[in-house]
């Protein structure tokens, strides 16, 4: 090797190594990927994300998996080799995701999930999660004394890999099966869907007209339900329950048109999150894995205070 | 008789093809095996009954009037995040009603107290008892079945045995959980983990 190349192939190196290491100036950049953009509580959730790591002096960019883990999958593979350095995750699925995480762990990047929980206890760095069991379970009580204790009814879950769908539907019926009185016309998923739902119902009340109430695993199904009731003539005779604290479900709550729903906190979330990787950052590295945020029941009595 | 057994078999074939299972039920029975029944029943008898210290209503009252940061991190626990918490209360009283939820109960200083018997569901009991963490458990469902099994326990086999000897009148002391939040006042509901007549 003659000394040209050799110094050649030390410039060649050196500027390798310059590529693959961030400059101290450069800003650690946030990964904010999330289910799904389609739904405007998911669209909070990762703008209150991105929001907050901005402010605490961090590059941020969401990225939208679609409701699909394949898309999930290649988000986590592009945004590792472009070097992003924490994720804020909201999971497409319980199971599925966790590989997604191992490999950013793998990588070194810490990932903080919000609103949805994988099942793993040692993935993601920590999970910061609704407390949908309390929540439904409070919506559960409401759903019997509204009802006085009987009823037919239809439950429409959410996306089925989700925990989310089943923390719900358990704290919902933990109350509800306690009561004889009660008969569960149909269980259907309407994937969290407005209009997946309204479809759903549309179906479910063609064999089942003399429904009753229908509990709904989001707010947005609980607007589709809404919506098929109403275009069936029934919304003033079946009781809607939701879970998410959506603005149009509220107003819907104070004018009487659906009984009650879960106040979830999407900004408390995506805050805590974002708080968690700038400790990450400053070299914090004992995080609880899991972090419950509370849900309130919102009724007509209390509706205003939530407008 | 081959024209009864394969009828049988038809029937078989049948019902398993349509019949309805709740998409819950399919999601349980692919949870953990660790007995629930029997971790609620040791927290309640073991943990609740011997080592609950619940604090006087009218003492945590005159606490939360004086320092409600203090008396929501010394008597009260919320797991997570939010403005709520739950705690383990005893009250002493007289047994002044019964009503379509549960009963009253009157203190000697003239209060009148809600006790719910109807709907003890949710995390309250758990949590106001501090006996269970969190960290104790893998997934936020295993730790809900704990709630779920705890409150069976006291709601289908606990309280209906001690409610069965209660009538109006009778002095009691209930030992139970209450919500309350830092925010907004919310009003006294007791849900009762045992009631001892005096």
């Amino acid at each position: 090797m003659t000394f040209k190349s050799f110094l050649t192939l030390i410039i060649i190196t050196v500027s390798l190594t310059n590529c693959s290491q961030k400059s101290s100036e450069e800003k650690p950049k946030v990964a904010v990927v999330i289910s799904t953009l389609n739904n405007p509580w998911f669209v909070v959730l990762a703008e209150a994300a991105a929001k907050n790591a901005e402010q605490l002096g961090y590059e941020a960019k969401i990225f939208d998996s679609q409701n699909n883990p394949a898309i999930e999958s290649d988000n986590f593979e592009n945004l590792i080799s472009s070097g992003y350095d924490a994720i804020l995750f909201n999971p497409t699925d319980a199971d599925g995701s966790i590989s997604n995480i191992m490999k950013a762990k793998e990588a070194g990047v810490p990932v903080f999930c919000m609103d949805r929980e994988v099942n793993s206890n040692d993935a993601a760095t920590s999970q910061v999660l609704s407390d949908n069991y309390s929540g439904c379970a409070e919506i559960g009580i409401e759903f019997v004394k509204s009802l006085n204790g009987k009823g037919k009814y239809v439950e429409i879950l959410g996306l089925v890999g989700d925990n989310n769908t089943w923390a719900r539907s358990g704290g919902f019926h933990s109350v509800v099966d306690k009561f004889p009185g009660f008969k569960m016309l149909a269980q259907q998923s309407g994937d969290f869907d407005r209009n997946k739902a309204m479809e759903v119902l549309e179906t479910i009340m063609q064999g089942h007209p003399d429904l009753e109430a229908v509990f709904c695993g989001n707010d947005a199904m609980a607007m589709g339900a809404y919506q098929a009731l109403l275009s069936a003539g029934k919304a003033d005779k079946v009781k809607v329950f939701g879970f998410d604290g959506a603005s149009d479900v509220i107003e819907k709550i104070a004018e009487g048109k659906i009984v009650a729903t879960g106040m979830q906190y999407p900004i408390v979330m995506a805050e805590t999150a974002a708080k968690f990787a700038d400790e990450y950052f400053k070299g914090k590295r004992d995080f609880p894995q899991r972090v419950p945020v509370e849900v309130v029941l919102v009724k007509k009595s209390n509706a205003g205070s939530f407008k | 008789m081959k024209k009864v057994i394969g009828l049988v078999i038809v029937c078989f074939l049948v019902y398993n093809s349509v019949y309805f299972k709740k998409l819950s039920e399919q999601s349980a029975s692919e949870s953990s095996k660790f007995n629930f029944v029997a971790y609620a029943d040791s927290i309640y008898n073991q943990g609740i009954l011997k080592q609950a210290k619940p604090i006087a209503l009218a003492d945590l009252q005159k606490e939360l009037g004086k320092n409600t940061e203090n008396a929501f991190s010394q008597f009260g626990n919320r797991l997570g995040i939010g403005q709520t918490a739950y705690f383990m209360v005893s009250v002493d009283g007289t047994v002044l009603n019964k009503t379509v939820d549960g009963f009253e109960v009157k203190t000697t200083d003239g209060n009148i107290y809600p006790i719910d018997i109807k709907f003890i569901f949710g995390n309250a009991i758990r949590d106001a008892s501090k006996l269970v963490k969190l960290t104790d458990f893998k997934t936020n469902a295993d730790f809900n079945k704990v709630s779920e099994e705890l409150n069976n326990v006291i709601r289908e086999k606990a309280i209906p045995a001690q409610l069965s000897t209660l009538t109006v009148g009778d002095k009691v002391e209930v030992v139970g959980a209450i919500k309350q939040s830092k925010k907004d006042a919310l009003p006294i509901l007791i849900l009762p983990a045992n009631i001892t007549k005096l």
